[in-house]
């Protein structure tokens, strides 16, 4: 085997392995209400959005090449690689690509450890954007796009950011609040079991929206890493055993569930109520769907986070912990450049070993051990299906932040 | 830039007061139907199944077949944009057609 194909094999297993925390890290974003209010049993709320999520990801046959095209220039407009960065079998992209995905991974391991519902998608902005830096320089970045169109970080990254979560945050106010008019005679029965239907048919929604958008992604950096090797050359398909793989591994995190990032969105945030749980899934549904329709990218863990906020907001005399809060939106700010960080210091680890198959090893080996400790330390305050829902206790439930884990 | 995003997000917020607000609200219209014959008022003690007025029961139905079209709509929303394509209303019902 040679240097160049042991690196694209790292990259393609990093790359699934992404995918699998991109699963387990957004169960909570369809799911954290559901299961709050016992619509659907832990278990089976998992079971079911990772279905709704392999479903979703076979969906979507739109091809996803140029996905990086968004935020980085390290390929063409028509899906081609660079050709600067393709020389030696694409060693110089393998490399980006490899430090982009250790970097996004470590961050969404992270912040799942400390319970917070960060963007997977802009983890994998960032450590792409920080690798790209550290391998080709600033001028790798698209920061702006041409401005003739939404584009780059600013216009496909950080506008979005800013907005989707007042968007959802708005809907989902006032959905709960004119909710909550209509059925304050009604008992509790009805407002209890009446409403767990349209509870779980909101959360399936958002699983299968949540599959199509974000398997597509890994699915686009992989091929473009077969590309960049060499071993593929179609710029307008995706391979078949890309596509399997990718969506069977958003799946299986989905279905390991993020217990931490759903106990913070279910019970931390605000306290839900069937009634409010269909009026935010309704509306983080509905954002998802209609700015996929107008191709504008969002981050579902934002929207699901604004309309989980404002239900409670709209409901009369609810309390929002705005301690949760603020940590989580302090996540959203810090989780681009941090990501970026740690990838562009996996790529000068890498470089200092060479940049070919040694520091690719290297990498893979730092990540390893990094995500191994993470997962280690979240043992000693395990949450998982039998104790997502209990009473919140700020003091006992999260770990407490210590120190960034960056390498 | 700036002009370009207000646009988009000023539809995306439209869009979903209409779909994610408006529907769930008109599903809690279907449950506040169901409560009807009650005296308006709330469901009676022996539980849901006692007598519920006809009328009730018939709004209800039309809330919740309205929601159910407003969910498959969304699902075709979902397949359509997988397929690269989007949806049309030019024959009142809903086609797929390639991205414009």
């Amino acid at each position: 085997m040679s240097a160049q194909l042991l690196t694209l094999i790292l990259v393609v297993v990093v790359a699934l392995g992404f995918d699998f925390t991109n699963g387990f890290h957004d169960t909570g974003n369809s799911m954290a209400t559901s299961i709050a209010t016992g619509a659907l049993k832990p278990k089976t709320a998992v079971a079911l959005s990772a279905v709704l999520n392999l479903i979703g990801a076979f969906l979507s046959v739109e091809v996803a090449i140029t996905v990086t095209n968004a935020v980085v220039n390290i390929q063409d407009s028509d899906g081609n690689p660079a050709s600067s960065l393709t020389a030696d079998h694409g060693s110089a992209l393998l490399m980006i690509i490899l430090a982009g995905l250790i970097g996004g991974i470590l961050w969404n391991v992270g912040t799942w450890l400390l319970g917070l519902p960060s963007s997977s998608s802009h983890a994998l902005f960032g450590g792409l954007i920080g690798a790209t830096i550290a391998g080709i320089g600033w001028s790798g970045v698209n920061w702006t796009g041409d401005s003739t169109k939404l584009d780059g970080v600013l216009g496909k990254v950080v506008l979005p950011a800013v907005a989707s979560p007042l968007i959802a945050a708005v809907v989902s106010m006032l959905g709960t609040w004119v909710i909550f008019r209509i059925t304050r005679s009604l008992g509790e029965g009805l407002n209890g079991h009446g409403f767990r239907a349209g509870q779980i048919g909101s959360s399936s929604l958002m699983s299968l929206a949540h599959g199509t958008n974000d398997a597509q992604k890994t699915m686009g950096v992989i091929t473009l890493a077969l590309i960049g090797y060499g071993s593929w050359h179609d710029t307008t398909a995706i391979p078949l055993w890309v596509k399997v793989s990718c969506a069977a591994s958003i799946a299986l995190g989905t279905y390991l569930g993020g217990w931490r990032i759903i106990r913070t969105l279910g019970r931390g945030l605000v306290e839900i109520e069937p009634r409010q749980g269909m009026a935010a899934q309704g509306s983080a549904a509905a954002v998802i769907l209609a700015s996929s329709q107008l191709g504008l990218p969002l981050s579902t863990t934002h929207v699901a986070t604004g309309a989980i906020l404002g239900s409670g907001l709209g409901k009369p005399g609810a309390t929002v912990r705005w301690g949760v809060a603020r940590r989580m939106v302090a996540a959203w700010l810090i989780t681009l450049p941090m990501a970026a960080g740690v990838g562009a210091l996996t790529w000068y680890v890498g470089d200092l070993f060479g940049g070919g198959a040694l520091g690719a090893v290297v990498m893979v080996a730092l990540l390893v051990v990094l995500a191994g400790w993470m997962f280690l330390r979240s043992r000693r305050e395990p949450i998982n299906s039998d104790n997502v829902n209990d009473v919140w206790n700020a003091t006992s439930t999260v770990v407490e932040p210590s120190e960034p884990v960056a390498a | 830039m700036f002009s370009l995003f207000l646009q988009d997000a000023w539809k995306i917020l439209l869009y979903s007061l209409v779909l994610g607000a408006g529907l769930p609200i008109v599903y809690t219209l279907g449950i506040r139907s169901l409560a009807l014959g009650h005296g308006g008022s709330s469901e009676p003690e022996g539980g849901r199944e006692a007598s519920r007025s006809t009328i009730g029961r018939v709004l209800a139905v039309i809330c919740f077949t309205l929601v159910l079209a407003g969910v498959a709509l969304g699902l075709l929303y979902v397949v359509a944009a997988g397929q690269g394509k989007e949806l049309s209303f030019d024959h009142i019902y809903p086609t797929m057609v390639p991205k414009s």
